[in-house]
């Protein structure tokens, strides 16, 4: 190949398999090469002469050796990944697409917005507010999950809570004895969000359902729309903008996103389908 | 006057010594259709006249199925590393390798593939030398004649063709084969005027008799159309077999998928089709398009929407192949009627 070949995977090792929640499992691999990452953007994980299916490493962006992909049992090739065990070879492309532009949120207040598995990107942006919290003027934090059993990185996230570079409030739309918090969907946690919505950051990542709600609610608090930075979900192939499959308007989100202002696309249709 | 004119009795001879450096094609007819065919001997019996071959241009260069990696590394290199010349491509395909070159060179990273079929490759235009009951390229602003994007062209006269040349590449060809090439004769040139005309009469008429919009009215027809029945309606008989895709020069959509045996595993790039269902599905269910008719809207919105938003070009060249290969008979010219009248 006289250029670079796209389409080819990075041999990867899978390093720990960590069981997150009864159907989410995280997978710690190291490449062959080491793969730098914005956070935001996302890669292509393979099995084998099985096949590929893209994800947000939920890592730390600034380590390239090990990297980490939080994913959800829900379908044939997940179903595989969930078999992973350590040892087991795989094939990481990428990374592709836009990540979030953190130099544009220095300075400035941020809230993220967070449901079920949008919890993985969003654990790598975290990490890179954490390294920057020194030049973010405000960050809050807000997630939800059905139940408190389908949090993923329970654990961090306790420790999260000590933190005081940020604000952090958690919510369930269904309780179990344990629980002590708020118990309803992610847009009731919101009140307590202090900040100049007007100058504001928000970034919502998470189901559809979610991000539909989610991006209502937080216009209505006055957010503007070139403020609002969606994860947008389609089916991402090739990477590139080539294969045609994950076209929204007219952007791919392979290519231009995944990332999106909310304004670039408030306009597509079956943006939130 | 320049040399630019192959006699009849010289094609032969210009395939056989172009077969030397690359692996040529052209198209020849079987019945009613016109199929490309790779060049064996000067007794090949191309039908560079007419109209479009059967299959699309991009077929040579963004293949049907290609391996594009093989266990973590590139694949396995060709057996047969020449390049490809193509002779006899008509407007309306040419046409489609804009969009193909677009999506494949130009739109971010290059497509290595793609690059390296299209690279060092010769195309050699041809005009249309009569219309099918569905050429409709005027629509769509193409002339039934070559006008840009070829190495060479070839226009049909009596006894040959005169050839113009397109490109440096062109030029380099004709000083290479000067021995073939002749003055042309005086009347030729007239000769092909008339002859064009009459084909852009032909086409013209054909639009007339089909009613097909022309291109200038097509600005926002999808968006306007985003909520009515015609999609619906317009997909009823359709059997999402995504003929309508495959054949279409503009087209480009692909599946990767990975298989594998004891020694080995492979990742194909296979053409893909927005029309089938599980297109835009994503793990976990969710698919944007589960009906079938929105996914014939999507067709047009990405043909008629999405292709002039990114390269201001409608991405249909009025080739017509898509009516003749869809089973259910669901004729672009009617759709496109159709949302121009709604709109």
């Amino acid at each position: 190949m006289p250029e670079l070949n796209p389409y080819k995977s990075i041999k990867s090792e899978v390093l720990e398999v960590i069981t997150e929640t009864t159907n989410i499992k995280t997978i710690r691999f190291k490449p062959e090469v080491p793969i730098s990452f914005r956070t935001g953007q996302f890669v292509e994980f393979s099995l084998p002469g099985v096949g590929e299916a893209p994800f947000t490493p939920s890592s730390q962006p600034a380590i390239s050796d090990v990297l980490e992909v939080s994913v959800m049992k829900v379908g044939k090739v997940t179903e595989k990944i969930h078999q992973l065990q350590k040892g087991d070879i795989i094939g990481i492309r990428g990374p592709f697409g836009n990540g979030y532009p953190l130099d544009e949120f220095k300075g400035r207040e941020v809230l993220v917005l967070g449901g079920g598995c949008g919890f993985a990107p969003l654990r790598s942006l975290m990490y890179s507010f954490f390294a920057i919290s020194g030049q973010l003027k405000k960050l809050y934090f807000r997630g939800g999950c059905k139940s408190p059993g389908d949090f993923l990185y329970k654990k961090e996230i306790e420790t999260w809570k000590e933190r005081k570079d940020l604000n952090i409030e958690l919510t369930v739309d269904k309780g179990d004895d344990s629980w002590k918090g708020n118990v309803g969907v992610v847009t009731t946690i919101l009140d307590s969000v202090k900040m100049d919505f007007a100058s504001g950051i928000a970034v919502l990542c998470g189901p559809p359902i979610m991000m539909k709600f989610g991006a209502r609610k937080v216009l209505e608090m006055g957010f503007k729309e070139d403020n609002m930075f969606l994860s947008m979900e389609k089916n991402m192939s090739c990477g590139i903008g080539k294969c045609g499959h994950c076209r929204l308007d007219k952007y791919y989100c392979c290519k231009d996103g995944p990332v999106f202002k909310y304004n670039a696309i408030k306009n597509a249709h079956e943006i939130w389908d | 006057m320049e040399k630019c004119f192959l006699s009849n009795t010289d094609v032969g001879a210009f395939l056989e010594k172009l077969s030397v450096r690359f692996d040529v094609y052209f198209p020849v007819k079987k019945k009613e259709q016109r199929f490309y065919k790779k060049f064996e001997s000067v007794n090949d019996r191309p039908s560079l006249g007419e109209v479009r071959p059967f299959e699309p241009l991009k077929a040579f260069f963004s293949r049907a199925r290609e391996c594009v990696a093989e266990n973590f590394s590139d694949p396995a290199p060709q057996t047969n590393p020449k390049p490809i010349a193509i002779v006899g491509v008509k407007a309306c395909d040419l046409k489609g390798m804009k969009v193909q070159d677009f999506v494949f060179l130009n739109s971010g990273n290059k497509d290595p593939f793609y690059a390296r079929n299209r690279e060092q490759n010769i195309i050699i235009g041809a005009d249309c030398t009569c219309a099918i009951d569905t050429c409709f390229c005027l629509a769509l602003g193409v002339r039934p004649y070559p006008e840009g994007g070829f190495d060479l062209n070839l226009s049909q006269v009596a006894d040959g063709f005169l050839v113009d040349t397109g490109s440096e590449k062109g030029k380099a060809l004709l000083g290479e084969f000067s021995l073939l090439f002749k003055e042309a004769p005086e009347s030729s040139i007239k000769e092909r005027d008339s002859q064009r005309a009459l084909v852009f009469k032909a086409v013209e008429e054909n639009i007339k008799k089909f009613d097909v919009p022309v291109q200038e009215v097509f600005k926002g027809i999808v968006e306007r159309n985003f909520s009515s029945g015609i999609w619906e309606d317009e997909a009823k008989t359709c059997v999402e077999c995504g003929a309508c895709t495959n054949i279409c020069p503009t087209c480009h959509c692909f599946l990767l998928y990975d298989q594998k045996d004891k020694d080995k595993m492979e990742r194909l790039r296979v053409w893909d089709s927005c029309m089938i269902k599980d297109y835009a599905r994503v793990a976990g269910g969710a698919n944007p398009r589960k009906k079938l008719w929105m996914r014939l809207r999507n067709r047009f919105e990405k043909k008629f929407d999405f292709f002039p938003k990114v390269l201001d070009t409608y991405a249909c060249t009025g080739c017509g192949r898509c009516i003749s290969a869809c089973p259910a008979k669901i004729d672009i010219r009617k759709v496109l009627r159709r949302l121009v009248a709604n709109a």
